[in-house]
């Protein structure tokens, strides 16, 4: 029983190294089906295979794409499972619940989707706004969501400010002292995140990681 | 237009037009009938004259005529195969293939670990073997480097026997000694057996005609002994512009084609069917310092116009293209070798010979030479030009990304991307900060890295021990023929 438990974990993980959602959807519901312990499957097999594949990308060993792709099927593994572990009375731990979108008036998403695969991969929760996402909707989504961490992105000079705007709009919602706020993009340097308030700024996905663990870790 | 099965088009360059390399070759036909050619060699000359050509054997001069030359040119095979030395895996060079070759014979090494340039030692030479046996876009191995630690007199057999010992790919050579080219096949009957010295070679052997219009007797025992045991050989011209060959590009293209022609004809008589490729090493004479240089770009129009005749004649081509004249791996080594790479694939160079060299072809560095692997990768990508159907046009895939979506998500990105592009293996794409974060490295500085990793973690494929010892006996009786008795460890 325990081999074929460890067997269907090892083909969870492999399928989600794989970015295969649909192979993925499959295991999970037969890891339910099975009786395992879902909390255990997603420990084991779904945040086992994105880290792997993460550090794989770090190497230079897997592309961009694939990691996307396995953060993906990651979250529908998760979707499924999750629902079970609630059943279970249990919770997944995440290291940390992060927001994440780019500004009004940019519709720029690679940047953006980048950093949250890397950060799925590393074991975080990802809330993704999407791209445009105005001022307001931060706003509500650190009162819906309460993540640890908000972050923006941007790719023009000219929606920049947005990054302030959208900076001063948690302000006066009195939630700025809720959430760690950091920034990124093509155009944003160090300066300009001390400039408008931002907790912190990332030049690259990888250092965007780092950036947030240090900051969880400070917290 | 739309109905007909177009062939699938490939990137190439030509620099002559048909009615050019007619005149060309004609001209060619004119030196050797009327000029004629030096046969320092007094076998070849009898050989000659047997077969009708006009031979002065005072002046050992052989007037060959053109019936002569057609004969010969329908004596020649269309395709060399060249096995790597367990027999089984092989290369043809054959029309537009091109594989890259280290250049053969430097009589100095770059010291990766010292940058120094030095006199080599037998243990250099393994090296470059080794990382060879390595590199995926560096098909063909040389004997990179002549030792100074044996006797001259062994050290062309000498380094034959390193290289086989440390790199499984096919080998390009040359002999220095009358004996050269009986020894090594000595060399290779102990490796595939004796009946597969000619049927199954892993050797090739350079041979250079002396320009101008000129054939050595050492070259030509060389040339004739292969022809014999059907070992291939590349013929290797190498008119210097304003030098040993006229200043002008067609001038040097003519007589060396002249050359070749000879020489062709005399391996063709001494054997029909003798492997033969039309190879080239063409420089410029620089005027203003009397270097013989072959990192000029008229270099390059020289060596894509050879490889148009040994199409135009139906016989495999080289040249010597990945060259530099520069004194050191630098912004020069690297973008003369990446101009010839290029040239090599667009003009269907069959053995791009080279990589690794600097110093007038008397260098190697394995720092060149492993950037010269990334040079060819990129080349061999660009030659297999663009893939174009329904789906690499992906008008589907834009369908469903639909405007202002993103690809990076799509299944066909992760199926196709891989398979579009080269990856090089040194030559950086990362973010400034990545490779900040990296140590700020410079090319050379990877590169050395990439050098120091493969000699710490690769192991060629070992010979089978049995094929070994023959090949140490074989060694050490060639050696001892010359009383050295002591040779160094490799």
């Amino acid at each position: 029983m325990v081999l074929v438990d460890d067997d269907l974990l090892s083909e969870l993980r492999e399928a989600t190294i794989n970015g295969d959602s649909d192979r993925v959807e499959e295991l999970s519901r037969k890891v339910i089906e099975a009786g395992i312990d879902p909390l255990e499957a997603v420990e084991k097999a779904l945040v086992k295979g994105i880290l792997e594949l993460g550090d794989r990308w770090i190497n230079g060993e897997a592309f961009i794409s694939d990691l996307i792709a396995a953060a993906d099927a990651m979250k529908v593994g998760l979707s499924i499972l999750k629902n079970e572990i609630v059943k279970r009375g249990g919770a997944i731990k995440f290291r940390g619940r992060i927001v994440i979108g780019t500004v009004e008036g940019d519709i720029h998403d690679i940047g953006k989707s980048i950093v949250a695969s890397l950060l799925e991969a590393s074991g975080f929760e990802v809330i993704d706004l999407g791209v445009d996402v105005p001022p307001q909707r931060f706003v509500e989504a650190i009162r819906e969501y309460t993540p640890d961490i908000v972050g923006m992105s941007t790719l023009l000079s000219t929606t920049m400010l947005k990054q302030k705007e959208t900076i001063e709009m948690i302000k006066q919602a009195g939630l700025r002292d809720r959430v760690k706020i950091i920034i990124g993009g093509a155009p944003t340097t160090e300066e300009w995140a001390r400039e408008i308030g931002a907790d912190g700024w990332a030049p690259d996905g990888i250092s965007a990681v780092e950036l947030v663990k240090r900051l969880l870790n400070a917290k | 237009m739309l109905n007909e099965v177009a062939p699938l088009a490939r990137p190439r360059i030509e620099v002559l037009d048909r009615d050019e390399i007619q005149e060309i070759h004609e001209s060619s036909l004119n030196i050797l009938s009327r000029v004629g050619v030096k046969v320092d060699h007094e076998e070849a000359l009898k050989l000659l004259n047997s077969i009708g050509v006009d031979v002065d054997f005072n002046k050992r001069v052989a007037r060959i005529p053109e019936h002569v030359v057609r004969e010969a040119l329908s004596r020649t095979p269309n395709f060399v195969r060249l096995y790597h030395r367990d027999g089984k895996q092989y290369i043809d060079l054959h029309e537009w293939n091109t594989y890259f070759v280290v250049g053969s014979a430097a009589y100095y090494y770059m010291d990766f670990r010292t940058n120094e340039v030095r006199r080599p030692v037998s243990r250099d030479l393994a090296e470059v073997a080794k990382v060879t046996d390595y590199l995926p876009n560096t098909h063909m191995v040389s004997t990179a480097l002549v030792p100074a630690d044996v006797p001259e007199i062994i050290a062309d057999r000498w380094r034959m026997y390193v290289v086989i010992k440390n790199c499984s790919k096919p080998i390009d050579t040359g002999a220095f000694t009358l004996e050269g080219v009986p020894d090594a096949a000595k060399l290779m009957a102990a490796v595939v057996g004796e009946e597969n010295v000619g049927r199954k070679p892993f050797m090739i052997f350079a041979a250079c005609s002396s320009p101008p219009l000129k054939w050595s007797a050492l070259t030509l025992q060389n040339l004739m002994d292969c022809a014999r045991y059907g070992i291939p050989v590349h013929i290797i011209p190498m008119p210097q512009t304003g030098g040993t060959a006229p200043a002008t590009i067609a001038g040097a293209i003519t007589q060396a084609n002249a050359e070749f022609l000879a020489g062709l004809v005399i391996a063709q008589f001494t054997r029909p069917g003798a492997p033969i490729v039309y190879s080239g090493s063409p420089t410029v004479f620089d005027q203003r310092f009397a270097t013989s240089c072959t990192g000029y770009i008229e270099v390059g129009l020289i060596s894509a116009a050879t490889s148009q005749l040994a199409k135009f004649y139906r016989i495999p081509s080289g040249c010597y293209t990945m060259v530099s004249d520069s004194k050191t791996v630098d912004a020069q080594s690297s973008l003369e070798t990446a101009f010839g790479a290029l040239i090599s694939v667009l003009a269907g160079i069959n053995m791009a010979i080279g990589s690794g060299m600097l110093l007038e072809e008397n260098c190697i560095s394995l720092i060149k030479l492993a950037i010269d692997d990334d040079a060819a990768g990129s080349a061999l990508r660009f030659a297999r030009g663009i893939h174009v159907d329904a789906e690499t046009i992906a008008e589907k895939v834009m369908e469903e990304v639909g405007p202002g979506g993103l690809f990076l998500k799509h299944k066909h990105t992760r199926s196709w991307w891989r398979r579009e592009h080269f990856i090089p293996k040194l030559l950086d794409k990362r973010t400034t900060d990545m490779w900040k974060r990296g140590g700020s490295k410079d090319l050379n500085t990877v590169a050395r890295e990439y050098v120091e990793k493969i000699l710490r973690e690769h192991s060629p494929e070992p010979l089978p021990p049995d094929v070994e010892k023959i090949l140490n006996e074989s060694m050490q009786m060639i050696a001892r023929k010359y009383g050295v008795e002591k040779l160094p460890e490799v």
